[in-house]
């Protein structure tokens, strides 16, 4: 079966009455689970499987698309409104959403991010259709010394880039690395830094960091701010891209997307390397990075569209090889295992039907969010209305059982007000919260794959240099730091010119 | 001599860097693993050790807004600081729907919420939502005191 013969046959399923029913069903459920933080998609397509079982598995596969973008775009939701990401891959986004809900940009920021993820996703469903056999074989030749090399750059891209000191950021970045050492070590089984606390054996949880340093923190400028009137800030703002605005993001979107694709098939890196990268190097590409963080409806655009781009990227491996490369499409596995169908090299021989049925799926999937997600924008947005203190209030109840409902531990539930506080003490001295986080969410599996490349050559560091990609990359890593330093000079010299002057 | 923010969190950082430093290398050792589960934490402490050296020479940014909190507004974080702390002692003891509602209610009036009735509906109902919406996505909230 060819591609367009197979394309076909997976619309029709998907385009049947019962198909787009599910799909609908899907993405409304999923964009609601999605915008309570401590549910993304990976719950969301969790508790599907129950409800799939017994099902004909190409709708159930069109339920599970749906759910799949619904939760992402829900993720983002509430990054934008509340600053309160519940998926590390929502966080980025946060950036520049949440700065343009504050301004009274929310509607367009909602909007931005509805487009983006629909753009994202479409082309990485066009790149996934016509080369996932191709990218298979790519994918499985990067190795732990691109990995860790891939991973250093996107820490050290995003130290050197961010605001204010370089030092902070990368003490920031360091400290979020100690705290995803926590936990036993999965290469020894040595716990380490639990001080006999049976509940950090398993390390401290993403969602218990990333709700403490961004949503807690962000809940003591809500209650300083407590007193304010209903003013321009709650305002949700018009729905309406300019035609500036679509030309503004128009290639960052283009561009962000491919990356996105590109990083979601390797396996393991996923979106949330694929949205910070994209963040970052939008960042470093703009004629004016100072708007970045204030608002920059490219700074919506990018990870957003990466993102997505990389949800589909990331379904190269699961469907050709059978290797999930994310948490997501791990449990899309299971998913699709239980439906009885197991993705593999074999996958397209033997069932082409289901495989142009996932992929139909995804293309169904992605119109219909955009479609059913841009009128509800400003019923979304209503959240920004609710007065301060009930806000505020609510937001606190929302971290807590985000952070309960995974771990059902009030141990958790400390731990999240202990990094409310280290991200409001934080912000009182200046130092970016973001590279924390994100040193703490590729903490993990940079030292996992530094501690396999150096088992690969029996301890010795050569390995990172005799490998070519892998020493681009950490060549890279190293000449971002000399970003800040020439823009330090550059402030000296003009200073000194003003001097003479 | 600690008279800026930056000399002052570089101190507490330098330490910081010590304690987990000593910590790590506190961390058992296997004679046949080429690196260690200590190898990474030593090479982090060493540079969080480099860096809060370095941030103690730095000069703090111009920004001459010191951000000074009124006194006020640092109790009323305080408050609701205490307010959490209740919340997670007594969640698993009364029971989620209970201490979530006495939670909005108190914490939004507290805030300076004024329609008592408006809260009240909202502290009633959230919980209750709350409660059967993750109920049917076979998250057990805990349920407590309530018979329900």
């Amino acid at each position: 079966m060819d591609v367009f013969h197979g394309l076909l046959s997976g619309f029709e399923v998907a385009l049947s009455l019962h198909g787009l029913l599910f799909v609908l069903i899907g993405v409304t459920v999923g964009t609601f689970i999605g915008m309570i933080p401590g549910l993304g998609p990976i719950t969301a397509i969790a508790v599907m499987i129950p409800i799939t079982y017994g099902m004909d598995p190409a709708l159930a596969l069109l339920l599970m698309a749906g759910v799949y973008y619904g939760a992402a775009y829900g993720g983002a939701s509430s990054s934008i409104l509340l600053n309160a990401p519940g998926t590390s891959e929502a966080v980025a986004t946060s950036f520049d959403g949440y700065p343009m809900a504050k301004q009274g940009k929310a509607g367009k920021a909602l909007a931005t991010a509805a487009i983006a993820s629909f753009f994202g996703g479409t082309i990485s469903i066009i790149f996934l259709t016509f080369l996932a056999p191709t990218l298979a074989k790519v994918a499985i030749s990067f190795g732990p010394p691109e990995y860790f090399a891939l991973m250093l750059m996107g820490l050290t891209a995003l130290s050197s880039l961010s605001d204010g000191s370089t030092i902070k950021a990368l003490i920031s970045a360091t400290i979020g690395f100690m705290i995803a050492t926590v936990g036993i070590d999965s290469q020894t089984g040595t716990p380490r830094f639990t001080f006999g606390n049976a509940h950090l054996l398993e390390g401290i949880d993403f969602l218990v960091l990333a709700l403490g340093l961004f949503a807690l923190a962000e809940v003591t400028s809500l209650i300083i701010t407590r007193k304010e009137k209903v003013g321009k800030s709650n305002t949700i703002g018009s729905l309406k891209l300019t035609k500036n605005d679509f030309k503004e993001i128009t290639p960052t979107v283009g561009r962000q997307s491919v990356l996105g694709f590109v990083i979601g098939v390797l396996p393991g890196a996923g979106g949330t390397i694929a949205s910070f990268l994209a963040y970052i190097s939008e960042k470093k590409l703009s004629k004016n990075p100072d708007e970045f963080g204030k608002g920059a409806i490219r700074g919506v655009a990018a990870p957003e569209s990466a993102n997505n781009a990389a949800s589909g990227g990331a379904f190269v491996p699961l469907l050709s090889l059978g290797i999930p490369g994310s948490g997501t499409t791990a449990v899309m596995l299971g998913a699709l295992m239980v439906l009885g169908i197991q993705p593999g090299p074999l996958l397209m021989g033997d069932h082409p039907d289901v495989f142009w049925g996932v992929i139909a799926s995804m293309y169904i999937g992605n119109i219909l969010l955009l479609v059913l997600n841009l009128p509800l924008i400003p019923y979304i947005s209503k959240v920004l209305k609710v007065p301060r203190p009930l806000l505020t209030s609510l937001v606190i109840v929302f971290c807590l059982i985000g952070v309960y409902g995974i771990s059902f531990s009030t141990f958790d539930l400390f731990l999240l007000l202990g990094f409310g506080v280290l991200g409001y003490i934080m912000r009182l001295v200046h130092f970016p919260a973001s590279p924390l986080l994100l040193a703490f969410i590729l903490g993990g599996m940079m030292e996992q794959s530094f501690r396999q490349a150096l088992t690969i050559s029996n301890g010795s560091l050569s390995i990172f240099f005799t490998n070519p990609i892998a020493c681009v990359l950490i060549i890279i890593a190293f000449a971002s730091f000399l970003v800040p330093i020439f823009k330090t000079l550059r402030r000296k010299a003009k200073v000194d010119q003003s001097v003479d002057m | 001599m600690l008279n800026t923010t930056n000399k002052k969190t570089a101190v507490v950082l330098f330490f910081v860097s010590i304690i987990y430093l000593i910590a790590s290398f506190k961390l058992p050792s296997y004679a046949y693993v080429p690196i260690d589960s200590n190898v990474i934490p030593i090479g982090l402490g060493v540079i969080l050790l480099i860096l809060s050296i370095a941030l103690f020479f730095i000069k703090d940014e111009k920004t001459g807004e010191k951000v000074k909190l009124p006194k006020e507004d640092l109790i009323a974080i305080l408050v609701v600081v205490g307010f959490i702390l209740i919340y997670i002692f007594l969640l698993e003891i009364i029971g989620f729907i209970l201490i979530t509602a006495l939670f909005i209610f108190f914490c939004s009036w507290f805030l300076g919420f004024k329609k008592y009735i408006t809260n009240a509906i909202v502290s009633i109902v959230l919980p209750f939502a709350i409660y059967y919406l993750f109920e049917a996505l076979q998250i057990q909230l805990p349920q407590g005191i309530l018979p329900f």
